[in-house]
Order: C-alpha cells, then sequence, then structure tokens
C-alpha cells in the first residue's frame, strides 16, 4: 500500500476502532503508518490517548468518587442555588404590564376583607366649612373621599376640593422629615431647639406668634389656651383669604351677635342673591345646593322657587338665576336701598313704614331713576318687587361675602321688611370659637415683627407669605423673627422663609373634632398611620406645651378625648359609658347634641341709618374671586383640581382677568391678551378673558393662583393676584373701585377645556344648542299649562324610527338594563360630579398643554352653553358622558371588537383588545370618548403621576389604561359588578337602585339618577317617562340611555 | 410623425421608426449602466425625506401618537389622509394597465409598466398609514382575522377591516399583475446582461422565458385574466375605503354619494401623480419619443373628465345637504366652504376643479410645462380634499361643546415628507433596477410592427 495515497476504504480501516487497538513497538513506525491522526498524542501512539480510546469512561469515573475531592456545594445547596437563581431569573423579567409585587397579608386585620371596601367617617378640613366625610379604604389605604350621609350639613356629598383633596395625602412631593434650615434633622433636635427658642421668647417677654387659619376644634381651641399659659407671651393669630367677616359684623350691628342663623333655603319662593354665589364658592355650598335644588324638583309638586341674582360677577349662582340682573358690584347697595325705598316707603310693606330714621334715608332712593341709570329691565324689577311683595317670609336675600358690612345691613332689612327672618333657622347657627384676626392685629403683629419684638413666629399649616397683603411687607418682617417654624405637609411659600419646616400629618392621618353649627360636633379620625416620618401639627404644639410628656403617635388622641370627657361629654347626657360614647361619635363621625342657638336680638334700625354708604364709581372694578379648584392656593398642587374646568369659563390650570365683551373692547384687548391692572400702588399683569355676562367694568380674578412654591405641579400655575390685596381696603379685601386697566404688550394663552366662540356674532352658531335638540327648555309657566308641551312643541325632533328593522340587530334586555337620568332643573354645574369620577376611575392628570390641544381624559364634562346677547346670555348646563347608546355608533364600526354592548345595555370597553384606531371617538356624535394619546402619567411633569406612592391611590377595581387605548365612562361598572355579585350571594335579583355611580354619588343637587330602566317602579323609569325627558340628539336614533330632564325656567315670558 | 396623417390615422405610439434593439438599448440603459449624478442626487433627496419621517416615526413609536396633532375631536387627521391619498394615488396603475387594456387602449404602452410600479408603491406607503395610525401599533396583529387561544375574531361589520381586506387584495393583485408583466422585459436583460449574479437573478426571475409562441400565447391568456380580475379592484378599493367614512354617523362623512365621488378622485389623483413622475422620468431618461406629448395629452383628457366628475361631486354634496333639509348636515357644508378651515376648502376647489379646466385647450393639454404645473397642483388638491373631509368634518360635529381646532405639529409633517420619501425612493430604486417601459409590449405597438389595415379595410 502506498502510504502517502489512501483510498476510502482505508481510511475507514485505518481510522476505525480496529485500528487503535494495534499495539506496536516502534513508534516512529506506527507514527509513519498513521496516515490520519487526530492529535500528536494519537499519532505518537500516547499510552493515556490509547485508553481513553479504549475505555468509554475515565478511570476516574468508574471508581467510587472520593467525596473529599469533591467540591465542597453540596446537592442540596447546588438546589437551593439553582432555584435561587431561577427564581431571581423569574423575578427580575418583568413586562410593562407587570408592575411590582402583590403582598398579601400575613395576618390579616380583622376588620378587612379583601377585595372589599371599608368606610369610615371622618372630617374634611379644605376649609372652614369641616364637612363630614366618608373615606373609602381598600386594603387600608384610602382611595376616595365622600360626603357622610350622617352628618347634618353635608348629608352625603362633599365639594371638589374636598373629593380631589386625597390625592394630597398621596402627593409624592410632601415632606417626610423635619428640616432645619434646609436640612435634614430629627424631631428630637429640632423640638429641643424650639423649646428653648418658645422658653427665651417668652422669658426676654418677646412674643410667640401662632399664625393659624380658622380655629374650628373645640381641643385644638383649648390647647391654644393652654398654650398661651404656658408661654405667656404667645398670641394666637388667625386668618382666612375668603371669609364672611364683613358678613359677620353686619349681622353684630344688626343683630348683636356675630353668629349667622342657618338658612331654610328650601322653603324659600324667592331668593335674590346679591354678588352671591351660595350655589357655587361661598361656605356651606353643598347644604345650599341640597336645599336650593329641593326646590327645583319636577318630581315633587312643589312650586319652583323664583330665583333672582344681582351680580357684576358671572357666578354658578348667577347663571343658574332665572332672572339675572346685571350690575356693577358697588351699585348693588343703592339697589337694595332702592327696593327697600320701593317696598317700604311706597308700598309701606312693613312696620318700617312708621320708622323714620329708616324711612328719611330710603326716601333719597328711587328705583326707576337706578334703573334707568344702569340700564336695567323695569319689567324684571317689577316682578322682582312684585314676588318679593307676594311672598313675604317665603322669600330670602342673600348678600355675597364680598359686600361691605352696610350692604350686608341693608340686606338685612330687607329681609326684616320682608319678614322673611322667617327662613332664618330657629335651631341652627353658625358657631365661631374663635374670630379671625382683623387686619388691625394683623398689623400690630407686623410692627411688632418689624421691630424685633416677636421671638418665633410658628405657622401653624398656613402660608401668610402668600396670602397676606404686599402692604404688611411679611416676607421682610418674617427676617426680623429669630425663629421662624412654618408646621406644613408639602413646600410653601411661607417654609421657604423658614428656619424649622415640620412636615405634618394629613387630614386624613389627623384626629380632631370640630364645632361648627349648633347642634353637633363633627369628628375626625386619622384612616391611615401617618406615611412618612410626620407628627399631627396639634400634637407637635402638645408637645412643646407638655415638655416632660414624651412624644408619642397617640398624644393628640388622648388630648381630645380628654376634653371630651372632661368638658364635652357631660353636655351630651348620655346614658353610655364615655368609652362607648367615644367609639360611637368616632365610627358615626358626628356627634348631634340638643342645644338651642342664642336668640337674636331684633333689629337695630340705627345699624341701618348708621352705617356708611357704598357709593358707585364709574371706574373699574376688581372682584378676587373663590373658585371651585384650588381654592386660596392650598390645593395648588393638587393636579386634579387644577385640572378641573371652571364651571362657567370651562379654563383649567390658570387665573385671568375676566373682562366684560364692551369693557374688552374699549381697551381694545382680547381673550390672552395681558393687561396690567393698578390698584393704588399695587400691580399685577394677568391674561384677559372675555367673559360674556360680566358687569361692565367690573374685573373679576381668581385668588389662589401664582403659587412660586409649591412643588412640581402647582409652582408658576397662574398669577398671584392677592398682590393687589389691601391690608385696609376701602371697600372689603376682595372687593375694589378706582381701578385702572391698560394693555400692555404680549398675550399668554388660557387653556379651556370648551373652545369660546362669539354667540352673536355668527347666525350659524347662534341658538345651535336648541336648533339641534341638545337643550331643550321651557318655562315653569308653560310646564304647569301644558305638561306635555315639550314634546309637542318640537315636532322634528321626535322622529319615529326611521330604522326599522335597525341595520343591526338589537338585543332585547330581557333582565335589567342599565340608565341614568340627569335633572337639568338641579344641576348648577358645579363640577363635584367630574371630580367624583376623576378619583373613582383613576383618570390621569393630562397638563395644560394637552388641554391646549384638546386631549383632556374627564369621563364627564358639563358643557356650558350660552344663548341670547353676549352682556346678558342665558347659560345652560349639562353633563355629558357616554350615552351608553341601544345602537351605539362606536360599536360596529371598531375592527377589533373592543367595544361592545352587554346585555344590561351597557357600552363596554374592552382595554386589553383596543388597538386604537380611534375610529369609535370618530364616529361617537356625543364624542365621549377619551383617547390615551400618551401615557399621560408618564408625559405629565416629569412622570410625577408615577412617583411613590401616588400608586397607592388608585381604585383598585378600575384599570389603568395604558398609551395609545381608548377609554369612556362605564357607567361605574365596577360598582356595578358589585351589585351583582352581593345579589348572587344573596341569592336575589340585581336591585337597580342599589348601585350608585360616582358621579351620581357626588351630586349635590341629587341630578342624577341611575337604575334598572325595566324596574318599572324604580325612580330612573319614571325620570325616563316624565314629560321633560328627552335625549340629545333624538333625531339620528342611536337610542341613548341618558335620560335629560328639560330645565324649566321660571320666568314669566316665553322661552325657547 | 410623418407628414402625410390623416384623421383616420393612428397617431402613432412611437415617435420615429426605432428598431427592437433601438427600443431595448434606450429602456435598458438605466438598468444596464452606472447610476448617473442625476440619479445620485435624487436618491439622496428623497432617501433624505424617507429618513426624516423614518424618525419622526420611531419617535412616535416611542413617546405615543401624542407627538401627533390628533385630539379630541380630531381623531383623525395625517395618518389617514395620508393613507386615502396615497391609496388614491395608486389607482392609476392598475386603472392603466387593467380597464384601459381591456379597452384596447394601446397608448396605455409607454406609461403602463411605470404606473403599475407606483401603484404598488403608493399601495405600501398607504399600507403603513393604518399600521402606524393606531395608539398600540404593536397590536397591529389584532386587524387580521387568525384563530388565536382567544376565541376572538375580528368586526366584520367595522369598514376599517373592510380595509384590510380591500387594500391587502388589491395590492396582491396588483403586484402579481405587474410581475407577470415583467417577465418577457425579465428575459431581455437576461439576455442582454454580461454580469454573472445579474444574470443569475434575472435568470430565476424570468420563469425560464424564452419567447416562444407558447409562452407568449399563455402569458396574454393570463395578462387578460388578471387584467379581469384587477377590473373591479380599481373601482371597490376605493369604494370600501369610502365606506370609512360613508358608514358612520359624522355629518360630512355620511354620505351615500361617497363611493363613486372617491373612486373618481382616486383616479383623478392618480393620474395627476403617473403625470408627474412621467414628465420627469421622460426627461431624465431621455425617452421623450417614447412616453410622447400624444400620450401625456390622453392623460390630460383623463384629468379634465375625473377633475370635472369630482368637481360634480363637490358641487352635489352641497345640493343634498340643502336638499335634505338637515341643519347639521347644511351646517357641516357651510362650515367647510366658510368655517375656519375655509382656506383648504377652496384649495381643493382651485386645484380640482377650476386648474384642470384648462385642459379644455388643446394648446394646454400639450404643454408639457403647464401640465407639469397643473398636474402638480391636482396632487396638492386631492391632498387637500382628504383634508376637508376628514379634519373639516370631524373638528365640527354635533355637539358644539366639543368643537376644536386641529393643528399638524412637526411629527405629522414629518411622517408626511417620509411618505414622500418612501414613494420616490422606492420609485428611483425602480427606475434602476428593472425596465421603466414595457420593452416586449412597446415593439408590439411600433409602426410596421403589428399587420398593418388598410383604409379600404382589408389586411
Amino acid at each position: 500500500m502506498d502510504k502517502g495515497k489512501l483510498n476510502i476504504s482505508n481510511m475507514i480501516i485505518e481510522n476505525g476502532p480496529e485500528a487503535k487497538r494495534e499495539d506496536s513497538e516502534d513508534l516512529v513506525e506506527q507514527a509513519l503508518n498513521k496516515t490520519y491522526w487526530r492529535s500528536f498524542k494519537e499519532l505518537y501512539n500516547d499510552p493515556d490517548f490509547k485508553d481513553a480510546v479504549k475505555y468509554e469512561f475515565t478511570k476516574e469515573s468508574e471508581e467510587k468518587p472520593d467525596l473529599s475531592k469533591l467540591s465542597g456545594i453540596s446537592r442540596r445547596r447546588f438546589l437551593a442555588l439553582m432555584s435561587a437563581s431561577a427564581a431571581l431569573a423569574a423575578a427580575g423579567c418583568s413586562n410593562y404590564k407587570d408592575k411590582g409585587l402583590v403582598i398579601a397579608y400575613n395576618q390579616k386585620p380583622e376588620e378587612v376583607v379583601l377585595g372589599l371596601p371599608n368606610y369610615y367617617a371622618s372630617a374634611c378640613t379644605g376649609c372652614g366649612s369641616a364637612c363630614g366625610i366618608l373615606v373609602k379604604t381598600r386594603e387600608g389605604r384610602p382611595i376616595k373621599i365622600d360626603g357622610n350621609p350622617d352628618h347634618p350639613v353635608s348629608k352625603g356629598k362633599i365639594c371638589t376640593k374636598g373629593q380631589a383633596s386625597i390625592m394630597n395625602l398621596y402627593n409624592p412631593e410632601r415632606l417626610r422629615e423635619p428640616m432645619f434650615n434646609k436640612l435634614q434633622t430629627s424631631w428630637d433636635e429640632a423640638n429641643k431647639n424650639i423649646v428653648n427658642e418658645l422658653k427665651s421668647a417668652s422669658s426676654s417677654g418677646k412674643e410667640i406668634a401662632i399664625i393659624t387659619h380658622s380655629v374650628l376644634s373645640p381641643s385644638l381651641k383649648k390647647l391654644l389656651d393652654e398654650f398661651k399659659v404656658t408661654y405667656p407671651t404667645a398670641k394666637i393669630y388667625s386668618y382666612e383669604v375668603f371669609n364672611d367677616t364683613p358678613k359677620q359684623n353686619a349681622w353684630f350691628k344688626s343683630y348683636g351677635k356675630r353668629t349667622i342663623p342657618a338658612l331654610q333655603l328650601d322653603k324659600a319662593k324667592v331668593i335674590l342673591a346679591l354678588e352671591s354665589d351660595f350655589l357655587g364658592n361661598e361656605l356651606n355650598q353643598i347644604e345650599n345646593t341640597r336645599l336650593y335644588s329641593q326646590t327645583r324638583d319636577v318630581m315633587s309638586k312643589n312650586e319652583f322657587s323664583r330665583l333672582y341674582a344681582v351680580e357684576g360677577a358671572v357666578t354658578l349662582t348667577g347663571t343658574n338665576a332665572d332672572y339675572r340682573i346685571r350690575l356693577r358690584t358697588d351699585a348693588i347697595e343703592e339697589f337694595v336701598i332702592c327696593i327697600l325705598n320701593e317696598l317700604v316707603n311706597r308700598k309701606k310693606v312693613s312696620a318700617f313704614a312708621a320708622d323714620s330714621r329708616v324711612t328719611s334715608v330710603l326716601a333719597s332712593y328711587n328705583l326707576n331713576d337706578f334703573a334707568a341709570k344702569y340700564y336695567l329691565d323695569l319689567k324684571s324689577l317689577n316682578q322682582l318687587i312684585e314676588d318679593l311683595t307676594k311672598h313675604q317670609g317665603e322669600g330670602i336675600i342673600l348678600a355675597g361675602d364680598k359686600l361691605p358690612e352696610s350692604t350686608h345691613i341693608a340686606a338685612n332689612l330687607l329681609n326684616e321688611v320682608l319678614g322673611n327672618t322667617k327662613l332664618y333657622s330657629s335651631e341652627s347657627e353658625n358657631v365661631e370659637l374663635m374670630p379671625l384676626s382683623t387686619n388691625d392685629e394683623l398689623s400690630a403683629l407686623d410692627d411688632n415683627m418689624q421691630k424685633g419684638g416677636v421671638g418665633v413666629v410658628i405657622h401653624f399649616d398656613t402660608n401668610p407669605v402668600f396670602h397676606f397683603s404686599p402692604d404688611y411687607n411679611y416676607a421682610e418682617a418674617l427676617k426680623k423673627v429669630h425663629t421662624v417654624v412654618t408646621l406644613t405637609e408639602e413646600i410653601s411659600e411661607s417654609a421657604e422663609l423658614s428656619g424649622y419646616v415640620l412636615p405634618i400629618n394629613d387630614p386624613l392621618e389627623s384626629w380632631g373634632d370640630f364645632k361648627t353649627r349648633t347642634g353637633f360636633y363633627s369628628l375626625q379620625q386619622p384612616i391611615i398611620a401617618p406615611l412618612y416620618n410626620t407628627r399631627q401639627k396639634e400634637a407637635i404644639l402638645l408637645n412643646w406645651k407638655d415638655l416632660e410628656k414624651p412624644y408619642n403617635e397617640k398624644i393628640y388622641n388622648d388630648y381630645i378625648r380628654e376634653n371630651w370627657e372632661k368638658n364635652l361629654y357631660p353636655v351630651f347626657g348620655s346614658l353610655a359609658p364615655f368609652n362607648k360614647f367615644w367609639l360611637t361619635i368616632l365610627h358615626d363621625g358626628v356627634a348631634l347634641v340638643n342645644e338651642k342657638s342664642e336668640s337674636a336680638g331684633t333689629f337695630s334700625t340705627g345699624a341701618f341709618a348708621e352705617s356708611s354708604r357704598m357709593k358707585a364709581g364709574s371706574d373699574f372694578i376688581v372682584l378676587l374671586q373663590n373658585n371651585n379648584s384650588v381654592g386660596d392656593g392650598r390645593f395648588a398642587s393638587n393636579g386634579w383640581l387644577q385640572e378641573l374646568p371652571n364651571p362657567i369659563t370651562k379654563t383649567v390650570w390658570d387665573n385671568y382677568a375676566a373682562l366684560s365683551p364692551q369693557a374688552a373692547s374699549e381697551i381694545g384687548v382680547n381673550s390672552n391678551d395681558l393687561v396690567e391692572i393698578t390698584l393704588g400702588s399695587k400691580k399685577q399683569t394677568l391674561p384677559v378673558f372675555v367673559q360674556p355676562g360680566l358687569a361692565d367694568k367690573v374685573i373679576e380674578i381668581s385668588l389662589g393662583y401664582g403659587r412660586t412654591a409649591a412643588g412640581a405641579v402647582g409652582t408658576g400655575v397662574g398669577v398671584n393676584a392677592n398682590v393687589l390685596i389691601s391690608k385696609a381696603p376701602a371697600i372689603t379685601e376682595r372687593f375694589y373701585n378706582n381701578a385702572q386697566i391698560t394693555k400692555v404688550s404680549g398675550t399668554y394663552e388660557i387653556a379651556s377645556t370648551q373652545e369660546h366662540y362669539p354667540i352673536d356674532s355668527d347666525p350659524l352658531l347662534k341658538d345651535i344648542q336648541y336648533k339641534r335638540g341638545i337643550i331643550r327648555e321651557g318655562t315653569y309657566e308653560e310646564y304647569k299649562t301644558n305638561p306635555k308641551f315639550l314634546k309637542e312643541k318640537e315636532g322634528r325632533l321626535n322622529l319615529q324610527p326611521i330604522n326599522k328593522p335597525p341595520v343591526y340587530e338589537s338585543k332585547d334586555y330581557t333582565g335589567y338594563k342599565w340608565g341614568m337620568a340627569i335633572d337639568l332643573n338641579k344641576c348648577t354645574g358645579c363640577g363635584a360630579c367630574i371630580t367624583a369620577c376623576n378619583v373613582e376611575n383613576n383618570i390621569p392628570i393630562v397638563g395644560k398643554d394637552q388641554v391646549i390641544v384638546n386631549r383632556e381624559m374627564m369621563w364627564i364634562r358639563l358643557d356650558r352653553y350660552y344663548s341670547g346677547t353676549p352682556d346678558a346670555p342665558k347659560t345652560s348646563y349639562q353633563p355629558m358622558l357616554c350615552q351608553h347608546c341601544d345602537y351605539a355608533p362606536c360599536e360596529n364600526v371598531c375592527p377589533v371588537v373592543a367595544t361592545t354592548h352587554s346585555n344590561d345595555g351597557l357600552n363596554a370597553m374592552a382595554y386589553n383588545r383596543c388597538v386604537g384606531t380611534r375610529y369609535c371617538s370618530n364616529n361617537c356624535p356625543y364624542k365621549v370618548r377619551r383617547f390615551n394619546y400618551f401615557d399621560f402619567r408618564d408625559h405629565f411633569r416629569d412622570s410625577i403621576q408615577y412617583a411613590e406612592p401616588l400608586d397607592l391611590l388608585a381604585n383598585p377595581e378600575v384599570t389603568v389604561r395604558s398609551r395609545g387605548i381608548m377609554e369612556k365612562c362605564t357607567f361605574c361598572i365596577q360598582r356595578i359588578m358589585k351589585e351583582r355579585q352581593d345579589a348572587i350571594q344573596e341569592n336575589r335579583k340585581v336591585i337597580g337602585s342599589n348601585v350608585k355611580t360616582a358621579c351620581q354619588e357626588a351630586c349635590p343637587a341629587y341630578a342624577i339618577v341611575f337604575g334598572d330602566v325595566n324596574d318599572k317602579e324604580s325612580e330612573i323609569a319614571k325620570y325616563r317617562e316624565h314629560e321633560l325627558a328627552y335625549s340629545v340628539l333624538e333625531e339620528i336614533k342611536v337610542l341613548p340611555n341618558v335620560t335629560y330632564i328639560a330645565k324649566l325656567r321660571n320666568v314669566l315670558e316665553e322661552s325657547k | 410623425m410623418s407628414l402625410d396623417a390623416t384623421f383616420t390615422r393612428e397617431i402613432p405610439l412611437l415617435e420615429g421608426k426605432s428598431s427592437f434593439k433601438e427600443i431595448d438599448d434606450v429602456i435598458a440603459k438605466p438598468v444596464e449602466s452606472k447610476p448617473t449624478i442625476k440619479w445620485w442626487i435624487a436618491i439622496g433627496i428623497s432617501s433624505t425625506a424617507l429618513l426624516i419621517g423614518a424618525v419622526c416615526l420611531g419617535l412616535t413609536f416611542w413617546y405615543g401618537i401624542g407627538l401627533w396633532g390628533n385630539n379630541q375631536p380630531v381623531g383623525w387627521a395625517f395618518d389617514i389622509i395620508n393613507f386615502v391619498f396615497w391609496i388614491g394615488i395608486g389607482h392609476a396603475g392598475t386603472l392603466i394597465s387593467a380597464i384601459l387594456f381591456l379597452f384596447r387602449q394601446k397608448w396605455r404602452t409607454g406609461i403602463a409598466r411605470f404606473a403599475e410600479a407606483m401603484t404598488i408603491f403608493a399601495v405600501m406607503t398607504a399600507g403603513l398609514f393604518p399600521a402606524i395610525h393606531t395608539g398600540r401599533p404593536w397590536l397591529d396583529g389584532y386587524l387580521l382575522p387568525y384563530p388565536n387561544q382567544h376565541n376572538l375574531w375580528v368586526n366584520f361589520t367595522s369598514p376599517l377591516l373592510w380595509d384590510v381586506f380591500a387594500v391587502s387584495t388589491y395590492f396582491t393583485v396588483s403586484f402579481v399583475f405587474w410581475y407577470v408583466g415583467l417577465i418577457p422585459d425579465l428575459a431581455t436583460l437576461r439576455d442582454r446582461t454580461t454580469s454573472g449574479i445579474k444574470k443569475f437573478v434575472y435568470t430565476i426571475f424570468s420563469l425560464g422565458w424564452r419567447g416562444s409562441n407558447r409562452h407568449w400565447q399563455h402569458y396574454e391568456r393570463v395578462y387578460l385574466i388578471l387584467a379581469g380580475l384587477s377590473t373591479p379592484l380599481v373601482l371597490s378599493v376605493h369604494t370600501i375605503v369610502s365606506f370609512d367614512f360613508a358608514v358612520s354617523v359624522i355629518p360630512g362623512w355620511h354620505t351615500t354619494i361617497f363611493p363613486p365621488y372617491f373612486v373618481a378622485g382616486a383616479i383623478f389623483s392618480g393620474f395627476g401623480m403617473v403625470s408627474t413622475v412621467l414628465i420627469i422620468v421622460r426627461k431624465v431618461f431621455d425617452m421623450e419619443h417614447i412616453i410622447t406629448v400624444n400620450t401625456l395629452e390622453k392623460m390630460n383628457k383623463i384629468l379634465l373628465a375625473t377633475g370635472t366628475m369630482v368637481g360634480y361631486a363637490y358641487g352635489m354634496e352641497f345640493f343634498i345637504a340643502w336638499y335634505s333639509g338637515n341643519p347639521v348636515e347644511q351646517f357641516a357644508f357651510i362650515n367647510r366652504a366658510f368655517g375656519p378651515y375655509a382656506w383648504a376648502y377652496w384649495i381643493m376647489i382651485s386645484c380640482n376643479v377650476l386648474f384642470p379646466q384648462l385642459f379644455w385647450f388643446k394648446k394646454i393639454r400639450r404643454n408639457i410645462p403647464i401640465t407639469f404645473v397643473i398636474v402638480i397642483l391636482v396632487n396638492v388638491g386631492m391632498w387637500f380634499e382628504r383634508f376637508v373631509i376628514i379634519v373639516t368634518s370631524l373638528h365640527r360635529d354635533y355637539l358644539p361643546t366639543s368643537w376644536a381646532m386641529y393643528y399638524p405639529t412637526m411629527y405629522d409633517i414629518g411622517i408626511l415628507l417620509g411618505s414622500f420619501g418612501l414613494f420616490f425612493t422606492l420609485i428611483i430604486l425602480f427606475a434602476r433596477t428593472l425596465p421603466v417601459v414595457s420593452m416586449a409590449e412597446l415593439k408590439a405597438v411600433t409602426e410596421n410592427a403589428q399587420p398593418k389595415i388598410h383604409h379600404n379595410g382589408s389586411e
């Protein structure tokens, strides 16, 4: 065989297993014989290699293993490590749908049933009303605030601010640790130093000033009194930006007491609101709305009340009025006296006609001259006089809290003249535990601070640096105070200038008791343990007062308990032992007590005769307004409230100077132009918003905006109008005349959720809401004469179904079927439903930029329509939400069946299936669908909505929607499912009235009714069959399941 | 052109007498030669536009379609405008290759290949938009009916789903049609080329074409059948696209005139785009004698006819809005013509209806520069037609409280630009790699290629 060449068969033989077995002595020879070799070891016939080839396994492996030589890792340990790494890998890999861990209770608290909410009664401290609230918690975390149904004032309802305030608890920017000079410190350290400061101030005779908002809590009052005993130089100052001090002063002069009785608005036949927004932004708006709406109930046989509003601003009350008389605010006093003159001197309606002190004042006023001067409609004025005369003792005149004392006295006199004091409740009146500090007192404090006479200033959850008039120069004064302590939940302008910033508990983490009215106390209990290293503000004071007692979380609880046990419990005369009594009132959130209000003195005519008279000018007037969103600025960091549309203008995220169209054209400005407003030496530049219906030369500006230190959300939103406030105002703190307004260069875009259209200029747009059958209205007269007038009046809109049979097969809904009715007679447009829906349904905040491009996400919106002239527009409100149409046009166009109809009549959304073609939204005639153009939680303010612990706020029953999908009102399907579960568990039928949607639950006017429309006995069925019931856009035959009850205006002339 | 032309004599489709070799040389030249500097400039511009579009689209995928100007109530805007616009462009190709083929319009020969290619590229561009316009494009698969473990099926009542079928069918048939037409030319290229790789590729794609009598017989038969199949598609695709709007309840959309109106508009815009591109191509590739003025004049006549049809539809919409007595409908149309987007409406009217009327004049029909300007205006006008239909109908529908304005963002404009970039990049690549005019068909229409028909009727 030739060694150099091989044929194939040789290859196999030579390299086959047999070949390897050859044993040869001569390695070289062997090597040469090898034609193929795999390694040098083989080539040179290494014995090891030969062995390796011979035996399948290594020698070692065939021998018994030597355990000592093996690695130290045992089999168990290996498995443990392997499973640990597998678990780690599994846990480490997550997708975008899987956020975080779900941790079950190790030891379940007794009262918690997983998946079911618990409710706790407490009290809201958002404003001076201290409404009772009911907090819904899930697995220990508060997720929603509603009114406490047992509370005599709020009766289960709560305003927009109260509802949205739950977000403050979870605000990611809450302060978490005590700070000294912007550095973190410990509570012990801070307390020790502050107490030393307090002691040294006290001993050196320097003042200790505690600046608080109104004190509503008896226990806090006691604590403050005791604090003053411990530190004799301590003084308590309290202030509210929105207060009714002029009104209280007027009551003091009129009746000899400052407290104002509660009103029985539900019994009123005529209401005259004088620049009073009693339905909107004044105290007790929830109660007022409830009582007022009872006089507008088409289901009861009661006569409708008639609401007159005389106002310069455009308020929610004014836009709801049957007759709205547009009048400069500074002429209102004259107006009242003219009316008085008409009634007393000419008609001699009361005993005051004999009182020369009164009649002589009145004689110089004449209504006709007044009406001519201000171009008022005499017909409606005569109507007013007639109504007031006719309904003596059944009417009420309400003067707004911006108006000066003298106007309030005149209004009181008018009520006296007409015997309207009958509507003042004899049982219930407002209680004032501690009067607010007067401007003189605050000035004295300020002077003392400037002089260096104040050792310690404690901001007791207040923000005077932002709120106080620039006249005080408060920020400068603070620099002269040795120790400034701010107790606050969040950063604020005052905290910025404070040495000590102490983080306090949220109201939902706090104890408290409140007394706002005779007849009951409201109780506040913590719903959740403090999330951070915070302390309750009262407990901090208590700790400073009782130095020997060490701090613990319960000290203020113990303090309140003790106060109740010693001082208040005996008053109740309860038979139950204190402990039981205490737990009961905590549970109820309210403690009813049998007490009478002080009897009021008779009206002092001297007060009227002697009071100075407000003279109407002809210059611009500035009205500094409250709002339903940020309040005095304390809710500035709450995005839900910042994004809540103003009920009238629908603007969000800003304040502005509202001007009447005529005034705007005089100055040559339009909406979004900038103007400078000058009040004496004070100036501020604001964007203009042209507001139809505003009295000429009245400028309305909302306070609470323009915060400079309110965290990522609130800082720099709007313009600070507090700088216009004077410490010694000529009229009142929120009402100025002799203002100058000049156009300045530049523009600023105001975001609005509803485009603003000229209502008069374009004949195509005029009354479009009536022409299209969106708003249908009538007068109360018409309705009384012919209850069916609405259906008979507009024949065109009552087209019978033209698509019979319909294009798509319809369900017959034999079981229960859900429907909603909204009574537009009751709805005032306040926006409580919007906030309730936001909280219930995890609606994201989108931010101003996204509102400008029309991407707001609110599931329910409050449409506002104007008709008539820009000077005297008639306003209509209409809550608009998914109509859950039987022939829903959105459903048949979705290519992926992501929106479908359920057997109980719901238009459902399957978020998981939605790819986001937006076809459904295009085809929705009501445009109620909302699309997630971004992951708005991520898009807004550097994803603050994803920051801890805001995720705890989410309602676990409602999916948090991702980017790129469509969403809309579900009729609170989670609540429907709860009822269904309960029905199955209790083996009964589903009861429609058991389900309350979030908007319905929140509506203070009870305008929303929800239920099973197939249950003919139910309220909803009755509403649907009511003569005034209509659906919006009936003629396109999509068969919506939201029924509107047409608004009846209680006016005498023919309406549309 | 010979001087002794009479009215009864057909105008020759090719100018001058070209031999078969000359035809091959001219048409195959761009494919066989190195790209010129003009070509590099053209591809540079178009691919830059494509890149801009791709970046905008990438950012859109990352952040969400909130980067666009779409809002509540204008849920559709540039995305669907572009979709309808490009689908419309795609109509000329099939019309020229199928319907004109069936009608034995031989003048189509010079432009058919190009028009077909444009159809395919336009449909590809158009097809992109339904896919990217969704909020969650990564779930676009849900739009296709496929068996799945959820037992979920698509919604056959949704016109958007009909679109999926219509567009994909249209694309498939158009593509097959185009490819079948290419086979003889691919064989020619195979035979001409000297490069081994090119030969390999052409060999595969010419499917063994040898030009035998049998081959030609089969080829002609298949071509005829495919032409027959494509013809209804020309009408159906845009009909179905118009259903997206016509089936809805929105005033301005809910209109029975939409199917014929959309088809006429699509052919109009398609011819506009074919002319635009061909006028450039015949210049750049020196094919003025192949794509002749006569052909362009015929296309201008079709533009005039379809433009007038579209104008009729615009008028009829107004008439019906008035005649219906429906105030919401009436408002929608008055708002179109005189509302905040009136400028878009009048751009549409002038570009689509007024300017094409100039084609009544033969001088203008045969004037290449003027034709070029007008066809560009037609493209602009047809884009605005879709803008008017989609945006102005949505921005003011039933409830005035939801009314809003729509403003495009730079991302919208970038993606629109990118769609042109994609279309022209594909066109330019096509012009370099495949014969832009059908060599085989062209040879059939040269003078003396066919048996002569004499004036007396004898052959």
